[in-house]
């Protein structure tokens, strides 16, 4: 167990995390990520009530 | 947090692993059962002896074999050989992954055991027995309905059990919890057993992989897009933190924070720990959303198995909810005089993480060219290329698919008969995918020491989980499997 007490734990770690604003690439991944994906989930809704429905 | 971190290592499938990786393991060792249970097709019963229970009042008959063959053979002797069968292909795999080959074999044969009595215990006929006509065949009046597989929540609870009560036992038996590389052969060897429905059904398996799809959109650019910002924007976390964090919530909990950590260079310690917490509350959520979905969606169940496989995070604890919600849902509806075909749910959940583990890699490029381009540009050479991205790629996946496309193109080309011997054939191997199940089952309860980990200080991650989880993943995942998944019902058992 001695070098369990070495090891750091997590509310250490979360202390010394610094303070980063959100950089306009992260914005921008954020944003096209949600937009693409929402767009790309209309897609396949419009496609799954027409082409991908299953025959009898 | 030294367990959860120890055994989060452990689950690990560190991308610069040699050959024998946990996912290689898995490959092989699912498809040597896979290939073995085969046997019938060219008149060899290779795995007829494999034993498990069955619904049962007196303990004397509790088990059987898979095959009738070997019926006239006494049940400890099947016990003993199914037992000695797992424990010598999952020694091999220890040893080629650099185990103390001592330590698993004490911890896998307790482990082992434990889970074999979960499962004998859940098969008992007032846990199991679905039917009225089963009830009245083994003369009990009355059921929980949960049918054999409640035996997953047993083996659950058990581990919980031992983590939470008796924590030097539990680190005992580290060696030997090994969800992933359980649930991974288990996989493996569903992929056959999967194909084999596919055959019967084509039309309705097509259309389930397509709808899939969905799946793969909404975890990597809903999800992840959200949960980073809520960690990032609300929480205050750092670019190192809130990237695995986010992976591990909105993709598939260990692997990806660990691949995703490594694509934008993060400290190794950062996906560690976060998969410590992605383990405990992958377990919460197996405990709770299949009861969940079982009370929302007793008529749609390939519905909640869609919502289980995009709400629950770790391949293990997912599948596992599958398993759980397909055995809940139809236990009722069996009691309604509805019987549909075994494992199309299981079947949904499954084919929604193989599709959403396969692009882990790729998204873990997409992270590493953003971060080296715009975010902490790095030295001419150290690129993240298309070699990177095999390194992530999740290998149990190709002895998935192996498996579900030999059974297929099998069962495509085969005639009433021999498709009917295929689908006995995989039943052997059937036995063997539960108990990898039930291996996985107790082995994330043994993982599960909630109260150390929070006296780590776990609770700003916590907060970050819970807010995405609840606030977010879970009604999100409900959403869009209504919108892909409603209306489609498995067939009819014939």
């Amino acid at each position: 167990m001695a070098t369990d007490d070495k090891r750091p734990r997590i509310g250490e770690e979360m202390a010394k995390m610094p303070a980063e604003p959100l950089l306009p690439i992260e914005k921008k991944l954020i944003a096209g990520s949600l937009i693409v994906g929402v767009l790309l989930l209309a897609l396949l809704v419009w496609t799954g009530n027409s082409a991908l429905s299953p025959t009898p | 947090m030294a367990q959860q971190a120890a055994a989060a290592r452990e689950l690990a499938t560190s991308p610069g692993a040699p050959v024998w990786s946990e996912d290689w393991l898995a490959v092989v060792a699912g498809f040597a059962i896979f290939l073995l249970a085969l046997g019938p097709l060219a008149g060899f019963d290779l795995l007829g002896w494999a034993t498990g229970p069955r619904t049962w009042v007196e303990i004397g008959q509790a088990v059987r074999p898979a095959s009738p063959a070997y019926a006239a053979v006494g049940a400890p002797a099947l016990i003993a050989a199914t037992y000695l069968f797992v424990l010598i292909l999952m020694s091999i795999g220890a040893t080629l992954m650099g185990a103390s080959i001592g330590r698993f074999v004490l911890g896998f044969t307790v482990v082992y055991w434990l889970a074999y009595l979960a499962w004998v215990i859940g098969s008992y006929a007032a846990i199991a027995a679905t039917t009225p006509a089963e009830m009245a065949r083994l003369g009990i009046g009355w059921s929980l309905r949960l049918t054999g597989e409640a035996g997953y929540l047993i083996a659950l609870i058990l581990g919980l059990a031992i983590a939470n009560l008796w924590p030097g036992l539990a680190r005992a038996l580290y060696p030997a919890a090994r969800p992933e590389l359980y649930i991974k052969t288990a996989i493996v060897i569903l992929g056959g057993f999967l194909a084999v429905k596919a055959a019967e059904q084509v039309s309705l398996a097509s259309t389930l992989m397509a709808r899939g799809l969905a799946a793969i959109v909404e975890a990597y650019l809903i999800y992840w897009a959200v949960v980073y910002f809520i960690a990032r924007k609300w929480f205050g976390f750092s670019r190192e933190w809130a990237v695995p964090l986010a992976s591990g919530i909105s993709i598939c909990g260990v692997s990806a924070a660990i691949a995703t950590a490594g694509a934008i260079r993060a400290r190794p310690l950062v996906p560690i720990m976060v998969s410590s917490l992605v383990v405990v509350f992958a377990m919460v959520e197996l405990l709770m959303l299949p009861f969940v979905a079982r009370a929302l969606f007793a008529d749609e169940p390939l519905l909640a198995g869609a919502w289980m496989g995009l709400a629950v995070k770790t391949d293990g604890a997912a599948v596992a909810s599958g398993a759980i919600t397909e055995a809940l849902i139809y236990g009722d509806a069996a009691a309604r005089g509805i019987k549909w075909s075994p494992g199309w749910v299981v079947g949904t959940t499954t084919t929604i993480k193989v599709f959403i583990d396969i692009f882990i890699g790729v998204w873990s490029f997409i992270l590493a060219y953003l971060w080296t381009r715009h975010i902490e540009p790095r030295p001419a050479g150290a690129a993240f290329g298309a070699a990177a991205i095999w390194q992530r790629f999740p290998k149990f996946v190709l002895g998935f698919l192996a498996t579900f496309l030999i059974v297929l193109a099998i069962g495509l080309a085969a005639s009433p008969p021999v498709l009917k011997t295929v689908d006995a054939a995989m039943g052997q191997a059937n036995v063997f995918r539960q108990l990898f199940f039930l291996l996985t089952f107790l082995s994330i309860g043994l993982l599960g020491d909630v109260r150390q980990l929070w006296q780590e200080g776990i609770g700003k991650l916590a907060a970050v989980y819970v807010v995405s989880l609840f606030g977010f993943v879970i009604w999100v995942g409900l959403l869009i499997s209504w919108l892909f998944f409603h209306g489609l019902r498995p067939p009819l058992a014939s």
